[in-house]
């Protein structure tokens, strides 16, 4: 038995699909150069980097959180279309396909962020060497419980249609969770109930320590806590919906 | 219903041992549907068996169990010498599964790969590419290829464990006449070889060509286990209808001549029978008779069901609503 064949192969047949690498990959890296590299203020002090690499932080988050989504949700339908009954077939240890699309999804979601932070390197973004690497730690492990979020959705539509639609509904939750432009106002007071701020305020916390960048200069700041509380929040309700996805379809069983 | 020369030595030659297996799936209204209900089967090593039932008799969940997909409620069950699961997992049982089960965006040849992956000692990838005639389209994505050749991927995915024993569910579903015959050549080769085969059909066909031994099961229960030809005959009737308005006189000549006609029923000017003796009983209508028109029809399945069970109106066979759980669940 070779898992690390079978992994590999997952993720390249997850990579090769078109428009799951179009919405991971390439749209997030366009956005990043129309948005963060090109306009007036790219190159606007925050903190000790730029506003260049405070955009390339939250659309990299976008990114990652769309890699976990969609993996997670092709996972969920993938089982309930029978893949799961010919892997049962197999010596495949129980447990091994939760194991191998956790690998895969993680890989998948470090690529946005490979890139784009490649591309803020060859272009205008900056930051100290240690809050790049943090930040990016923290994208790829904060985008987790999107994985939560695309389950809930592929196990109660079982459609990829379904799961794609809930990946597409991400670009706004990352345009509210203040992803792309600095939001202010009451957009902003509504953006931090939604379920990207978290991520997207975690994220860059090495780099802000909580200060918000607003359309006119500095705002205010966020409280470590608060960005935390969106995270577990949101968690426990991906985490809820899923379980209950889950007993609904145990019922019609 | 152990048959006496498999209950001895069962240890020995039996590859399959199930006693008194029962499924059960909740039916949606408070109930429960007994999908298995206490089958008891054995199967040799060797034999190639045909399980044969309409839409709803229990075979995918039969099927299931075999594979540890389902663990039965009750009863006990024995395959190789160990459980289904542990079976599975040393490769010794492998099965071809009814619709789905494969991932649209991979090719034939990267499907077969990758399970291949997951198999502990699989058998070579490109050998088995070859036995299951997947090369013509190993390249093409399976989302492209028709019904007949993702059951070809299926039988190559079922071939890699090496295994002792094959089971089949409705493995001709989708494919034409041709594809059908193709398909059971290659299965000949593996039985041939050695392998122990059991495969569900609803083609009562299939199970005469194919089958030495046919076991019928209906609403999740045996209802015969025998040669096939035996469980033929006793299912093998052929319904006749003429245009013929016969006297009370003339029906009891055709009663005396063709003794085995069983049931008669004027609906008009025609009049159905039905008989074991079909080409006696043309004779006599046509040349003895004023009977015209003779159309000849073979017992459908679902017919033989019902003359087997002696259930002439119940839901045998006909209820559009009975349908595998398997089925109901999508």
């Amino acid at each position: 038995m070779n898992l690390t064949t079978y992994i590999a192969m997952d993720f390249w047949r997850n990579l090769r699909n078109a428009g799951n690498s179009f919405f991971v990959i390439v749209l997030p890296t366009a956005l990043f150069l129309f948005f963060g590299a090109s306009m007036d203020w790219s190159d606007g002090p925050v903190q000790d980097g730029n506003v260049s690499a405070w955009i390339m932080i939250g659309i990299a988050c976008y990114g990652a959180a769309m890699a976990t989504a969609s993996l997670a949700g092709a996972a969920a339908v993938e089982l309930q279309q029978g893949w799961g009954r010919q892997l049962s077939l197999t010596a495949m240890p129980p447990g091994a396909f939760v194991g191998a699309k956790t690998v895969i999804s993680l890989a998948m979601a470090a690529l946005p962020v490979i890139v784009l932070n490649l591309a803020g390197v060859l272009t205008i973004a900056d930051m100290p060497l240690g809050t790049w690497l943090a930040a990016a730690a923290l994208t790829i492990l904060g985008a987790a419980p999107f994985a939560l979020y695309g389950l809930a959705i592929g196990l109660t539509f079982r459609s990829d249609a379904a799961v794609g639609t809930a990946s597409g509904i991400l670009v706004i939750f990352s345009f509210l969770g203040n992803g792309f432009m600095p939001l202010d106002g009451v957009l902003l007071d509504i953006g931090r109930l939604t379920p990207m701020y978290g991520l997207v305020a975690l994220a860059r916390y090495p780099l802000t320590d909580g200060m918000l960048v607003g359309m006119a200069g500095p705002g205010g700041t966020d409280p470590l806590w608060m960005v935390l509380a969106n995270v577990l929040a949101w968690t426990l309700i991906f985490g809820a919906l899923c379980l209950l996805a889950q007993r609904r379809r145990t019922r019609r069983q | 219903m152990p048959r006496p020369e498999q209950t001895e030595g069962m240890s020995r030659t039996s590859v399959i041992t199930t006693r008194d297996v029962r499924v059960t799936y909740p039916d949606g209204a408070g109930g429960r549907v007994h999908a298995v209900d206490g089958v008891d089967l054995d199967v040799s090593r060797g034999e190639v068996t045909a399980l044969l039932g309409p839409n709803g008799a229990g075979k995918t969940t039969l099927i299931d169990v075999l594979l540890g997909l389902t663990a039965p409620d009750q009863g006990s069950l024995e395959v190789l010498g160990t459980s289904p699961t542990a079976a599975v997992r040393d490769g010794r049982i492998s099965a071809l599964l009814q619709t789905g089960g494969l991932l649209p965006d991979l090719t034939a040849a990267e499907t077969v790969r990758m399970i291949a992956a997951l198999h502990r000692n699989p058998a070579d990838v490109d050998e088995v590419i070859d036995t299951a005639g997947v090369r013509p389209f190993a390249s093409r994505r399976v989302g492209k290829c028709s019904g007949g050749q993702q059951q070809r991927l299926r039988f190559a995915l079922a071939l890699l464990p090496r295994p002792e024993v094959l089971i089949l569910d409705e493995p001709t579903a989708g494919m034409d006449v041709s594809a059908r015959h193709e398909f059971w050549d290659r299965m000949r080769a593996q039985a041939d070889a050695g392998a122990t085969v059991l495969f569900a059909t609803h083609y009562l066909e299939e199970a005469e060509q194919f089958a030495r031994r046919t076991v019928l099961l209906d609403h999740g229960r045996m209802l015969a286990d025998g040669a096939t030809d035996e469980v033929r005959s006793r299912a093998g009737a052929t319904h006749l209808q003429v245009t013929w308005s016969p006297t009370e006189a003339e029906l009891a000549v055709l009663h005396e001549t063709v003794p085995d006609v069983r049931a008669v029923e004027q609906r008009g000017s025609r009049l159905a029978l039905r008989t074991d003796t079909p080409d006696a009983a043309a004779v006599h209508l046509l040349t003895r008779t004023a009977a015209h028109d003779l159309t000849v029809r073979p017992a459908s399945l679902e017919e033989a069901f019902q003359m087997l069970t002696g259930d002439g109106d119940g839901p045998v066979g006909t209820d559009e609503t009975a349908q595998d759980p398997e089925e109901l669940l999508r």
